[in-house]
C-alpha cells in the first residue's frame, strides 16, 4: 500500500504540473462540448483530436486525450437531461427519466446528481484502477500466445454478448473487422494481403479513419437536414440543488452504477454504453416502485451516470496492464502513446512509472474539473447547442475530413473513412452494432499473431489451449457465454438481457 | 380481403436480416477466393492465408445463422432511407473534396465544400454561409497548422 501511495505522489507531482493540468483542463472542455454534440461522440472526438497529439510529450498526449473521453461522458448527458438529445450512445438511457425530470420542472437535480454520480464514480474507479492494475500487469507477465488468444477470444464474445443488439449479428461484424485487419503486412511471413497495389495499403488500414467513418461520418449521414433542435432549458445555480429526498434516493443507484460500471468497462466492448443500459435495468428491477422509472425517477439518471463514468475508467486497466484495448476509444488511446515509442503491455507501468502514475493523478484532477466546470457553465455550455445545425454538422464533417488526413498526411485514409462512413449508414440501417468492426480491426493483428504462434508452438496441436490453466479459464468463460446465448433459443425462456433492454 | 389476411400479405416479402445475411455471405465468398492466392501453410505452421479464411468462413457461418433467424426481422422495403439522398450527396462533396485536397490546398478545399453544403444543399443566405466557410478554414488553419503544427496541404498559389 505504500508502494502505492508513494506512486502517487509521484503521479501527482506530474499531474499538477501547470502544463499537464491546463491540457487536462482543456481536455474536459473539449470532451464536454464533444460530449454534448450530437454527431460527435468520445470517439470521434479523440480521433480527431489525435494529431494535435503528435508533437506532445506523451505524458500530456493521453492525459488530454483522456480529458476528452470522460468530459464526453458528463457532457453527453447534459443534453439528454435537457433536451432528449443524447450527445452520445451512453447517455441514451439517462434521456428516459432525466428529461421527464425537466418536463416536471426537475432539470436542476437531474443534472447535479449526474455530475455527482459521475464525480463519485470517476474518483471510485480511480481508485480501482490504480489498485487493480498493477496487480493484473504483474499477472500479465504470465501471458503467452495461447493466453492472448484466449484473452481476445473470450473478449470479443462477451463483447457480442453483452451487446445492445443481436449476438449474431455482433459477432458477425466482429468478424468484418478482424477482416479488415487482415489488410497489410502480414508480420509473421511479410506477405502483402489484400492490398492491391495500393501502396498505402500495405501498413494495414488505421483505427482512426475506421472509427470516424463509422461513428462520425455515418452519424451525419444520419442527421444531416433534420429539424430544428428544441429549445433548452437553462437552470440557474441555485435550482441545481437536489432535496433531501433525491439525495437518499441517489446514494444506492450511485454505488451500484460505480461497481457495476467499473467491472463492464474492464470487458472488452462498448463498455460505457452497455454499462448505462444494464444499471438501468437493475435500478428498475430493485426497485420498490418500478412504475417510476420513465416518469422521472432519480435513480434512472443516478445509477446510468455513474456507471458509464466508472466504465469509462474502468477500460483503461486492461489497456494500461495488458496493452489490450476493451474498444475503439481505448485503442484510439494506444495508438497516441505509441507513436512516441512507448510499448503498451504488462511492462509499461515498471517501465513508465511517470506516465501510468501520472495519468492516474490526473484522472482525479479530471474529475474534479469536471464537477466545478459542468455544474455552474452548464448555461454556457448549453448555448452551443443554439447553433442551428445545418451551420454545425457541415464543420464537423469538415472536421472529420482535417482529423483524418493530419492523422497520417494520406488522402488514402480519407477515402478510407468516406466508404466506412457509407458502410456505417448502411449498417446502422439494419441495425447492427459498429463498435465490434473498430474492436475487430484493433485486435486483428494481435489476434493472428497469437493463434499463429500458439499453434507454432505446439507443432500444430490445438491441445495448447486445453493444456494451459489461464487459457482454460478463459475459453471455459467463453463458452458458458455461448451456452447462455443458446439458452433462450432451446428453453424458449427470456434471459436477463431482455430484462436490461439488451437484446438476445 | 379479410384483415388477418391482409396482414399477412402485408407481412411477406424479403427481410432485412436474409438481405444483410446474403451480403455476408458474399463478402465472406468474396474474401476466400480473393484469399486463394496466399500460402495456407501447416497446422504447425500456418500461412499468411490460414486466417482470413478461417474468418471467411465464420462469417459465412454467421450469416448463414442470421439469415436462418431473420423471420423476425424487419421487411426489407420498410427500411426507410428518406435522408439517404442527401446523405449520397454529402459523400460525392467529401469525395469531390478529397480529390481535391492535396490539389487546391486544405483552405480553398474546405471553403469549397462548406459553400456547397451550407449554400447549396442547406440553401443558407449567401453572407451567413460566406462567413462559415471562409472562417472555419481559416481558424482551423491557424489552430492545426500554425499553432498545432499539423502539416496541411497548401495550393499552388500559396493559399
Amino acid at each position: 500500500m505504500d508502494g502505492v501511495f508513494g506512486n502517487l505522489m509521484l503521479g501527482f507531482s506530474v499531474a499538477l504540473q501547470p502544463s499537464v493540468l491546463a491540457y487536462a483542463f482543456a481536455g474536459c472542455v473539449i470532451g464536454t462540448l464533444v460530449g454534448m454534440l450530437p454527431g460527435l461522440g468520445p470517439l470521434a472526438g479523440i480521433s480527431l483530436l489525435l494529431p494535435a497529439t503528435f508533437g506532445l510529450d506523451p505524458i500530456v498526449a493521453i492525459v488530454l486525450l483522456a480529458g476528452v473521453y470522460y468530459g464526453a461522458m458528463y457532457g453527453g448527458s447534459t443534453t439528454s437531461i435537457l433536451m432528449r438529445i443524447p450527445g452520445e450512445a451512453a447517455s441514451v438511457m439517462t434521456c428516459i427519466d432525466g428529461y421527464a425530470m425537466t418536463q416536471r420542472g426537475r432539470a436542476g437535480p437531474a443534472l447535479a446528481i449526474a455530475a455527482i454520480g459521475s464525480f463519485v464514480a470517476g474518483t471510485f474507479s480511480v481508485v480501482a484502477l490504480m489498485l487493480l492494475a498493477p496487480t493484473l500487469a504483474t499477472f500479465a507477465l504470465r501471458f503467452g500466445p495461447p493466453e492472448y488468444t484466449a484473452l481476445l477470444t473470450m473478449g470479443l464474445l462477451v463483447l457480442s454478448y453483452m451487446s445492445g443488439g443481436s449476438m449474431l449479428k455482433t459477432l458477425a461484424m466482429a468478424t468484418v473487422g478482424l477482416l479488415l485487419g487482415m489488410i497489410g503486412i502480414d508480420a509473421m511471413s511479410g506477405y502483402t494481403r489484400f492490398s492491391y497495389g495500393q501502396t498505402e495499403l500495405a501498413d494495414g488500414i488505421g483505427i482512426v479513419p475506421v472509427a470516424v467513418g463509422l461513428f462520425g461520418l455515418s452519424e451525419i449521414l444520419m442527421t444531416a437536414g433534420q429539424a430544428a433542435t428544441p429549445p433548452a432549458q437553462r437552470p440557474t445555480l441555485r435550482q441545481l440543488i437536489p432535496s433531501a429526498d433525491e439525495m437518499r434516493l441517489s446514494i444506492g443507484p450511485i454505488v451500484r452504477g460505480s461497481f457495476i460500471g467499473f467491472l463492464i468497462g474492464i470487458i472488452p466492448g462498448a463498455a460505457h454504453i452497455i454499462s448505462s443500459f444494464v444499471s438501468y435495468g437493475i435500478e428498475r428491477r430493485i426497485s420498490a416502485h418500478p412504475e417510476r422509472f420513465g416518469q422521472g425517477a432519480i435513480e434512472g439518471v443516478a445509477g446510468p451516470e455513474s456507471a458509464n463514468n466508472a466504465a469509462a475508467t474502468g477500460a483503461f486497466v486492461p489497456m494500461l496492464a495488458l496493452g489490450v484495448p476493451t474498444g475503439p476509444i481505448t485503442a484510439v488511446m494506444l495508438a497516441a502513446i505509441m507513436v512516441h515509442g512507448i510499448a503498451p503491455g504488462p511492462m509499461l507501468i515498471t517501465e513508465q512509472p511517470q506516465l501510468f502514475w501520472g495519468f492516474v493523478a490526473s484522472m482525479y484532477v479530471g474529475n474534479v474539473v469536471l464537477l466545478v466546470l459542468n455544474l455552474p457553465l452548464v448555461g454556457l455550455f448549453v448555448n452551443l447547442l443554439r447553433i442551428p445545425y445545418s451551420y454545425l454538422y457541415p464543420a464537423i464533417l469538415c472536421f472529420c475530413v482535417l482529423g483524418v488526413y493530419s492523422v497520417g498526411n494520406s488522402v488514402m485514409d480519407v477515402w478510407i473513412m468516406l466508404v466506412m462512413g457509407g458502410i456505417g449508414y448502411v449498417l446502422r440501417k439494419f441495425q447492427f452494432d459498429l463498435a465490434p468492426v473498430a474492436l475487430g480491426l484493433v485486435l486483428s493483428p494481435m489476434l493472428e499473431l497469437s493463434v499463429r504462434q500458439s499453434l507454432a508452438m505446439s507443432g500444430g496441436s490445438y491441445r495448447i489451449f486445453l493444456e494451459r490453466p489461464i487459457a482454460i479459464g478463459m475459453f471455459g468463460a467463453a463458452a458458458v457465454l455461448i451456452l447462455l446465448a443458446l439458452k433462450p433459443l432451446v428453453f424458449k425462456s427470456k434471459d436477463w438481457r431482455s430484462d436490461v433492454g439488451l437484446d438476445e | 380481403m379479410d384483415a388477418s389476411v391482409s396482414a399477412g400479405v402485408a407481412q411477406r416479402g424479403l427481410r432485412g436480416d436474409h438481405f444483410a445475411g446474403a451480403v455476408l455471405i458474399a463478402i465472406a465468398a468474396f474474401m476466400a477466393w480473393e484469399n486463394r492466392v496466399y500460402p495456407l501453410g501447416s497446422l504447425a505452421s500456418p500461412g499468411p492465408g490460414s486466417v482470413p479464411l478461417m474468418l471467411a468462413l465464420i462469417l459465412g457461418g454467421l450469416g448463414l445463422l442470421i439469415i436462418a433467424r431473420g423471420a423476425g426481422s424487419p421487411l426489407l422495403n420498410s427500411i426507410d432511407w428518406s435522408e439517404s439522398k442527401r446523405g449520397l450527396v454529402l459523400l460525392i462533396a467529401c469525395g469531390v473534396a478529397t480529390f481535391a485536397l492535396e490539389r487546391i490546398g486544405y483552405r480553398l478545399t474546405m471553403i469549397a465544400l462548406l459553400v456547397f453544403i451550407i449554400g447549396v444543399v442547406e440553401r443558407k443566405k449567401v453572407l451567413p454561409t460566406a462567413l462559415v466557410a471562409f472562417g472555419f478554414a481559416f481558424l482551423s488553419y491557424f489552430l492545426f497548422a500554425t499553432l498545432l503544427k499539423v502539416q496541411l496541404p497548401r495550393s499552388p498559389w500559396g493559399l
